[in-house]
């Protein structure tokens, strides 16, 4: 191949220069990370270690998200995992200056708003965890075992919309993969396809 | 099903309109203008014509694709038609690419048509006229995003000919330029570790040959939605992405766009690439 037609080749493979996703797969260790959560304290996966753990990606103003609260569905599952013996851990990996970015306080008056039921309300700020998990959306959601082994990645539930209507017909996943866990049968489920708004990452 | 307040004015509105020859019902709502539109004029019995649904988007919003990408959600369409009347899918032109901070979307910008085909019965009758409905839900982001929903209306006479009409002729232009042509080529996709590969082969005078061709597969849980690596071999066409982390099973086949120019300049081609089902090759 000759200088030449070695430049067209280059010319031609459209290489494209994308964010340092990771990539989490369901049946690996997922991986640990270190959040502060909205009252001070440092958040990490691995201090749950023997404990199944849910992560749930939030945006408070996003309509995917308020489909969610604003019916009830995600306090309710979030109460009944945490009543399960199951941590409940929220991220927002909101990129300070865009939309759903809050500070602590401004967290924790939505969970009083919302009266939501998680374990902790996490900040990623600079989406390190985000990108660590390949989370494009809000929601998104992923559950590790007690052995700290992703089980499941993906939406939500199973109807991608914004209305709550919806939510009846929807398989939901979440309460699904736990009561399958649980039981130690296989999970059935184990990805879908997210659906929602895009995380908003800093650029 | 739940009543809306929304949808009950735009009904008070439509019962108000009803008596026009044309009356559409053009709603404004958050960032973007949405209507009901018909290339003609008049319906002709028997015959089909051309609906679209017209949105106008504010600068930097956007609406989305039958496959949205990492994030959003395609327009859909539910028809309220008189009984004979019956409207297809929507015939999605080809998408834009939208980079949000690294996550892609795909879908329309600006003054976008989402044609639509309406069959009218050949027992519709010279001299009536008909009101067409369609609820009509879509999302529109920048970053952010606000889901909509508009019962639109439109009342069109039946005639023995129609007439095209001009305010819509520039619309349904460029959303047929934007349709995706069967290409003249043969694909195969294939599983190499964690990519996918479609093959295009042809002539060279078939293939296309813009450096900045974009492709998008149809089918979700399937690929990646970051650009692909397109090369070129002799006669072949090679575009590469990264498998889908939500990949679960392999499709029969990968439908895809090849998609060149920016709107309203826009050329698309399609390609049906059957997956190579034997095993996935490192």
């Amino acid at each position: 191949m000759n200088l030449y037609s070695t430049a067209i080749a280059l010319l031609l493979v459209c290489g494209v220069s994308t964010p340092a996703w990771a990539k989490v797969a369901v049946g690996e260790p997922a991986p640990d990370f270190s959040l502060t959560d909205s009252n001070g304290k440092t958040q990490t996966l691995s201090q749950y270690k023997g404990k199944v753990v849910v992560l749930e990606w939030n945006n408070p103003e996003c309509p995917f998200v308020g489909k969610h609260y604003g019916s009830g569905n995600m306090q309710k599952q979030q109460a009944d995992a945490t009543a399960a013996g199951a941590i409940w851990l929220t991220i927002n990996s909101g990129a300070a200056g865009k939309q759903g970015n809050l500070d602590a306080a401004g967290a924790n008056a939505y969970i009083a708003k919302v009266g939501a039921k998680q374990t902790a309300y996490l900040f990623d700020s600079a989406g390190t965890a985000g990108h660590l998990y390949g989370a494009r959306t809000t929601p998104h959601i992923y559950i590790i075992d007690a052995q700290g082994v992703l089980r499941y990645m993906g939406g939500i539930d199973s109807i991608a919309s914004t209305d709550k209507e919806d939510l009846p017909r929807a398989t939901q996943f979440v309460p699904q993969v736990l009561a399958e866990l649980k039981t130690g049968k296989a999970v059935s489920v184990t990805t879908s396809q997210p659906y929602g708004c895009g995380v908003k990452y800093g650029s | 099903m739940m009543s809306h307040p929304f949808v009950s004015g735009a009904c008070a509105g439509a019962a108000l309109l009803a008596a026009a020859s044309v009356a559409a019902s053009p709603v404004q709502t958050d960032h973007v203008g949405v209507e009901l539109v018909s290339a003609a004029t008049a319906l002709v019995p028997g015959r089909s014509a051309s609906l679209g649904l017209r949105f106008v988007h504010e600068p930097h919003w956007h609406t989305y694709w039958i496959n949205p990408g990492d994030s959003g959600l395609a327009t859909k369409l539910s028809w309220q038609l008189p009984a004979g009347f019956h409207a297809g899918e929507i015939i999605w032109p080809a998408p834009q690419r939208f980079d949000v901070d690294g996550l892609f979307n795909f879908g329309y910008s600006g003054d976008a048509l989402l044609p639509v085909q309406l069959d009218v019965p050949a027992s519709a009758k010279p001299g009536s006229a008909v009101q067409l409905a369609v609820e009509a839900r879509w999302l529109v982001c920048r970053e952010e995003c606000i889901p909509g929903k508009a019962l639109l209306t439109l009342d069109l006479p039946i005639a023995g000919e129609a007439a095209i009409d001009p305010r819509w002729q520039a619309g349904f232009a460029a959303a047929r330029a934007a349709q995706p042509q069967p290409g003249r080529w043969t694909g195969t996709a294939h599983e190499r570790g964690e990519r996918i590969e479609v093959t295009l082969s042809g002539s060279v005078a078939d293939l296309p040959s813009d450096p900045a061709l974009d492709a998008f597969v149809i089918q979700r849980q399937v690929v990646g939605y970051a650009p692909p690596q397109i090369s070129r071999g002799a006669n072949a066409l090679t575009v590469s992405f990264a498998k889908s982390e939500y990949f679960t099973d392999a499709p029969a086949a990968i439908d895809l766009l090849l998609v060149s120019g920016v709107p309203p300049n826009v050329h698309a081609w399609s390609a049906h690439a059957p997956l190579d089902a034997t095993k996935p090759q490192p």
